[in-house]
């Protein structure tokens, strides 16, 4: 089976969905008509910009440009991360950018050169989209896991302080809350790997089979990426969970959030 | 352990000092009342005496070295801090007493059985209770009582007390006066409480102070 190739026409034709949902927006008085239209621009402009450079990347195939692509989608990532965890007092930015690249380009690094076995490791149509996926899921782990710790050292100030006061380091007065925010960050992707194939087809299959492959590679893929994305999810959250933490306490193990 | 507070002043965020020039010397086994209304700043000196906070100025001596010259979290074990609102944890009174010993600093204190720790808890009028029993489902009057206990179990050469007994009734409080006055004569504890109720002992003149936004009187 050949793709169908998608037409200018029949791109805008699909404009059809903004139309109606805005339309049932504007009757509901939802007020979200202004974002859906800006939504629907941003998603054409970002995945058309994407699509040139990916297309400009994939021509080039230079390892650097691949790498610092990887790292301009992660440093977006951790700028939405920062956008949604409403933190003033504690800046979590640089080191959860840091932390984000080392992490996530461990796990695609070894996904491609040992799992999927690519040659070389960092062949763009494996390593972008693969290493993609990765950040997108693993962005919101991290979202919900800082937003977590934020608000749980805040809402345990009295038991924080009350360990301070018998003697604990930071590490043993909030070695609990960790626990908690870990967990927290990686549920989502734990419940992906429960209802997979059964509730949803997951992207990365469905476009796949849509590209003519056979169903049972696609779905080899697919493990492979609910694994990684797991992997990522932990990795990424144990990390940068514990460099933030470092961060919400003085040097004398004093509370700053 | 002698303790000196040397100029000391404490100021939020650009707003007026909550007080300053605070000067005081404490020896070894003193038994200081500081006194004030509420907001005068009480509960935030005895947290920079514990390091929780630093002051805006003004210095802390301990034995005559700099209080940031210790390790903070010994500085902590050695100078025990019983906050005004009694913290438990949602787990056993055995669990919650034992709670300091689950952490570095108390490695070298004997942890304390059940037999020790039944023992305190009948010293402070709380015989009725189990250690099994749940912490959270204890009376205010009783947390406060667990919580100093909690913290006479490290050994501490220095205890600040936050209105140790505000939240008693008045059996209760005369047992704690009388508790903190005896670790204070027998084991030679330097007491520094803050309060704003009168504290009353029997052997012992405390040395009371009152907390003004100009220093102690």
């Amino acid at each position: 089976m050949n793709l169908i190739e998608i037409t200018p026409i029949q791109l805008v034709l699909c404009l059809i969905f903004i139309v109606i949902s805005s339309a049932g927006s504007f009757l509901l008085k939802l007020g979200l008509e202004k974002d859906l239209i800006w939504g629907t621009i941003r998603t054409f402009a970002q995945l058309f910009m994407m699509g040139y450079v990916l297309t400009f990347i994939f021509q080039l195939n230079n390892v650097i440009l691949i790498l610092l692509l990887f790292t301009f989608m992660i440093f977006w990532a951790a700028h939405a991360i920062r956008g949604r965890v409403k933190e003033e007092k504690v800046s979590f930015f640089i080191p959860t950018f840091i932390s984000m690249i080392i992490s996530y380009m461990t796990v695609t690094i070894i996904v491609t050169a040992v799992i999927v076995q690519v040659k070389p490791w960092y062949t763009p149509q494996y390593f972008i989209p693969l290493g993609g996926m990765i950040i997108g899921n693993a962005m919101n782990a991290v979202t919900i896991a800082l937003d977590r710790l934020f608000s749980d050292l805040r809402k345990q100030r009295a038991e924080i302080e009350l360990a301070f006061c018998l003697g604990a380091t930071y590490q043993e007065a909030t070695q609990h809350i960790l626990r908690d925010v870990i967990k927290a960050g990686m549920i989502p992707s734990i419940n992906a790997l429960m209802t997979v194939g059964l509730v949803s087809l997951p992207g990365m299959m469905t476009g796949q089979i849509l590209a003519g492959s056979d169903p049972l590679t696609a779905i080899k893929y697919q493990i492979i990426v609910m694994l990684m994305i797991v992997a990522s999810t932990a990795i990424g959250a144990v990390i940068i969970v514990h460099v933030v933490r470092r961060r919400c306490f003085t040097r004398a193990h004093q509370m700053i959030v | 352990m002698k303790l000196q507070l040397q100029n000391l002043s404490l100021q939020y965020n650009n707003k007026a000092s909550l007080f300053q020039n605070v000067n005081l010397t404490i020896e070894s086994g003193d038994f200081v009342i500081i006194k004030g209304p509420s907001g005068s700043g009480k509960s935030s000196l005895l947290r920079l005496i514990n390091r929780l906070q630093e002051p805006t100025g003004g210095t802390l001596l301990i034995d005559d070295k700099t209080l940031t010259d210790y390790d903070v979290t010994q500085i902590r074990r050695r100078i025990g801090y019983v906050q005004q609102t009694p913290v438990v944890f949602d787990d056993t009174v055995r669990n919650n007493l034992l709670l300091p010993f689950t952490y570095k600093t108390a490695s070298e204190i004997t942890k304390p059985n059940d037999t020790v720790l039944q023992e305190k808890l009948t010293a402070y009028l709380l015989k009725d209770i189990s250690l099994d029993d749940r912490a959270l489902e204890l009376s205010v009057g009783q947390k406060q009582r667990l919580a100093l206990i909690r913290t006479l179990l490290v050994n501490p050469e220095i205890l600040l007390c936050d209105e140790p007994t505000s939240a008693l009734d008045p059996e209760s409080r005369t047992i704690v006066e009388r508790e903190l006055e005896h670790i204070n004569q027998t084991a030679q504890v330097t007491i520094i409480l803050v309060t704003h109720i009168d504290f009353s002992t029997q052997e012992i003149t405390p040395k009371t102070y009152t907390l003004t936004p100009n220093g102690l009187t």
